[in-house]
C-alpha cells in the first residue's frame, strides 16, 4: 500500500504533465506546421521560441476579462471551466508510471467516456450563455458532432473491453504484454482515432470554429483566460485522446529496456505527431458529409467490428 | 450471488486521491478566472457592448431556429447511448456469459441496427437540402 | 463511505429542489445535471460502481444533453421566464406539496421501521452486472432493446411530424 506523501507526489504529477505537455504542445503544433508549410513558426521568444508560451500567457493574463452584459452570466463563466476541468479530471486514470494511474479505478474506462460526454457541455452552455448569434451557430454543429462521434468512440472502446475483459485501464494494458492491441484491433484503432480528432474539434473537423463562415463559433464573446481555456481544453483532450489510446490500443507503457513512462511519452508523441499531420494535410469536410460519415460509416462499421470481436473472444474462451 | 468471477469492488486503493485531485483542480481554475478578471483591465466605449456580428450592429435577436436534424441526432445518440451502456455491460463479461450471451448480443445488435436502418431510409441521417428537409417547417431559416 | 453518501444524498436534495424551482429552463437544467451527478455518487458510495459511471453517461451525458438541444432549439427569451413565474403561482404549489410531503412522511416511516442490516449493501463490480444482465435478466434485456426500438421510432415520428 502506498503512502500518503507518495499520493501527493503521484497527484502534483499528473496534474503538471497534463499541463505542461498541453501547452507545450501549442507550441510544438505551430513549430510543426511552419515545417509542414515551409516556414519558420514561433523562434523569436526564447531558444526555437520556446518561451512563445510564457509570452502568451502573460498576454491572455493582463487582456480584459469581458463579462458580456447581454450573457447569462453564471453559465458564461462556467461553460469554460467544464472543459478544462473534464480534461484534467480525466488524466485521474491515465496509467502513465510504471506504478499505475493516480487512481486504479475499477471502471476506468468508463470514467472516461463519462467525462467526455460532458465536456458537450462546455461548448453547449457557452453557445446559449453568450446569446450571439455566431455563438449558437457553433454551439449547435459542434454539439451535434461531439455527441455523434461519441457513439463512435464508445463502440470501438468496448471491442477493447471484450478482449481485456476488464474496464480498468492497468488491466488492459497488462492484458498487452506481448501483442498490443492495434494488431488485434485496428478497425477500432482508426475509428477511436477519428472518433478522438472529432471530439477535440480539430482539423479536419473543425467546422464549428469555422472562422470563414462562424467567426470563432462557440467561443466568440470570449475573451482573455476564459478564451484560453478553450484552446487548452482543445490542447488536453487531444493529449487524453492520444494517452487513452496509447493505453488501449498500444500497451501503455509496455516495451523493453526504457522505463513506463518514456515508453508512454514516445507512443503519446506519435500519436499526437499523427494528429498534427492529419491537420496540415487534410481541408475541413463539409457538415452534411461529417454527420454522414459519422452515422453511415464509424458507427456500422464500429458494430459490426464489435460483433467479429465478440465471435473470436468467445470461441477463443470456450475452446482454451 | 456464487460462481460469478471474484474481481475487486472498486478500486484497488481508496478513492480519497480522486477526491483530492479534483477539489484541486476545481482550485486551481477557480484561481485562474478570479485572478484574470481582477488584473485585466477595464474599457468601455459607445456600442461596445454588443454581439460581435462581424462590425455590423446586430439585426434582431440571438433566438435563431434550428432545423429539426438537430433534435433527431440527438434522439438516435440518446437511444444509441443506452443500447452502448448494455454492449459495455456484455464487453465485460464476454468470457463468462459464453455463446448464449453471444447470441442475445446478436439479436440486441440486430434491435440497433433496425433503428439505425430505419432512421437512414427515413433520411434522418441526411443533411443538407433535399426535398425531405424542406419539408420541415423549422428548417427555412438556417441552412443545415 | 458513509459520510460521502450522506453528503451526496444531500447535495442531490438541495440542487433538485433548486431545479425545480428556477424560473429560467437553462438554470434549472444545470441543477438537474447536479443532482444526476450527486446521485451517481450516491451509488458509488453504496458500492454500485458500475451504475453510477452509467448514471453519468446516459442521464448527464445524454438525456439531459437532448434536453439542452430542444432548449437551443426552442430558444425561449425572457418573455418565456415570465411566463413560467405566472404559470406557477403560489397556490398552485400547495396541493403537490401536500401530497410529496405525505410521501416523503411514508417514505421516513418506511425506513425507520425496517430492519437495520439493510444500509449496508455489498459491493458489485461491472463483470458481475454484465453477467447477470447476459445470463440470468437476458429475457429483460431483450425486451429493453424492443423498448428503445419503439422509442427510437416513435419519438423520430413524432419528432419530424410537427
Amino acid at each position: 500500500m502506498s503512502g500518503t506523501l507518495d499520493v501527493i507526489v503521484r497527484m502534483v504529477l499528473t496534474l503538471a504533465l497534463a499541463m505542461a505537455s498541453a501547452s507545450m504542445l501549442v507550441w510544438v503544433e505551430r513549430r510543426l506546421l511552419a515545417a509542414f508549410q515551409d516556414r519558420y513558426g514561433p523562434n523569436r521568444v526564447g531558444p526555437f521560441g520556446l518561451l512563445q508560451l510564457v509570452a502568451d500567457s502573460i498576454k491572455l493574463f493582463t487582456k480584459e476579462d469581458w463579462t458580456p452584459p447581454f450573457a447569462d452570466r453564471v453559465p458564461f463563466i462556467l461553460a469554460p471551466t467544464i472543459i478544462v476541468a473534464t480534461g484534467l479530471l480525466s488524466f485521474a486514470v491515465v496509467p502513465f508510471t510504471a506504478a499505475g494511474a493516480l487512481v486504479d479505478l475499477n471502471i476506468g474506462v468508463l470514467y472516461f467516456l463519462a467525462l467526455s460526454s460532458l465536456s458537450v457541455y462546455s461548448i453547449m452552455l457557452a453557445g446559449m450563455a453568450s446569446n450571439s448569434k455566431y455563438s449558437l451557430l457553433g454551439a449547435v454543429r459542434a454539439a451535434g458532432q461531439m455527441i455523434s462521434y461519441e457513439l463512435a468512440m464508445g463502440l470501438s472502446v468496448a471491442s477493447v473491453v471484450a478482449l481485456a475483459g476488464s474496464f480498468n485501464l492497468r488491466e488492459i494494458v497488462a492484458a498487452q504484454e506481448g501483442l498490443p492491441y492495434v494488431v488485434l484491433q485496428p478497425v477500432a484503432f482508426l475509428i477511436f482515432l477519428i472518433a478522438g480528432l472529432a471530439e477535440s474539434k480539430r482539423s479536419p473537423f473543425d467546422l464549428p470554429e469555422a472562422e470563414n463562415e462562424i467567426v470563432a463559433g462557440y467561443h466568440t464573446e470570449y475573451s482573455s483566460m476564459k478564451f484560453a481555456f478553450f484552446f487548452l481544453g482543445e490542447y488536453l483532450a487531444l493529449v487524453l485522446f492520444s494517452s487513452i489510446a496509447t493505453a488501449l490500443f498500444l500497451g501503455g507503457g509496455n516495451g523493453p529496456w526504457l522505463p513506463t513512462i518514456v515508453w508512454f511519452a514516445i507512443k503519446m508523441a506519435a500519436i499526437i505527431y499523427v494528429f498534427i499531420w492529419v491537420r496540415a494535410t487534410f481541408p475541413r469536410v463539409r457538415y452534411d458529409r461529417l454527420m454522414a460519415f459519422g452515422w453511415k460509416i464509424l458507427v456500422p462499421v464500429a458494430i459490426l467490428n464489435l460483433l467479429v470481436t465478440g465471435a473470436l473472444v468467445v470461441a477463443r474462451s470456450a475452446g482454451g | 450471488m456464487q460462481g460469478l468471477p471474484s474481481e475487486s469492488t472498486l478500486a484497488n486503493q481508496s478513492l480519497w486521491p480522486l477526491g483530492v485531485y479534483a477539489l484541486l483542480v476545481l482550485a486551481m481554475l477557480a484561481a485562474v478566472v478570479i485572478i484574470s478578471a481582477l488584473i485585466g483591465p477595464r474599457h468601455s466605449a459607445r456600442r461596445r457592448d454588443l454581439p460581435y456580428e462581424s462590425g455590423m450592429p446586430p439585426t434582431g435577436t440571438a433566438a435563431l431556429r434550428f432545423p429539426v436534424h438537430f433534435y433527431v441526432v440527438a434522439l438516435a445518440f440518446l437511444i444509441f447511448d443506452l443500447e452502448v451502456a448494455f454492449l459495455f455491460a456484455w464487453a465485460v463479461a464476454a468470457r463468462d456469459v459464453g455463446w448464449l450471451g453471444y447470441i442475445e448480443l446478436v439479436v440486441f445488435i440486430v434491435m440497433l441496427l433496425a433503428g439505425l436502418v430505419y432512421l437512414w431510409a427515413k433520411g434522418a441521417l441526411d443533411w443538407g437540402a433535399s426535398p425531405a428537409n424542406a419539408a420541415t417547417p423549422v428548417a427555412e431559416e438556417i441552412d443545415g | 463511505m458513509t459520510v460521502l453518501f450522506y453528503a451526496s444524498a444531500a447535495v442531490a436534495t438541495v440542487a433538485s429542489l433548486l431545479a425545480v424551482t428556477r424560473t429560467q429552463a437553462l438554470h434549472a437544467l444545470l441543477y438537474l445535471v447536479l443532482a444526476l451527478f450527486a446521485v451517481a455518487l450516491c451509488f458509488l458510495s453504496l458500492g454500485a460502481p458500475f451504475l453510477a459511471a452509467l448514471e453519468v453517461i446516459v442521464y448527464a451525458g445524454a438525456i439531459m444533453v437532448l434536453i439542452l438541444f430542444v432548449m437551443m432549439m426552442l430558444n425561449l427569451g425572457p418573455e418565456s421566464w415570465a411566463r413560467e413565474r405566472h404559470l406557477l403561482p403560489r397556490h398552485a404549489w400547495l396541493v403537490p406539496a401536500i401530497m410529496a410531503s405525505a410521501l416523503v412522511l411514508l417514505t421516513l416511516f418506511a425506513v425507520l421501521s425496517a430492519p437495520q442490516q439493510a444500509t449496508q449493501a455489498a459491493s458489485v463490480g461491472p463483470k458481475a452486472v454484465g453477467v447477470a444482465l447476459f445470463s440470468t435478466y437476458l429475457i429483460g434485456v431483450e425486451l429493453a432493446s424492443v423498448l428503445l426500438l419503439v422509442g427510437l421510432v416513435g419519438a423520430y415520428y413524432l419528432g419530424a411530424k410537427k
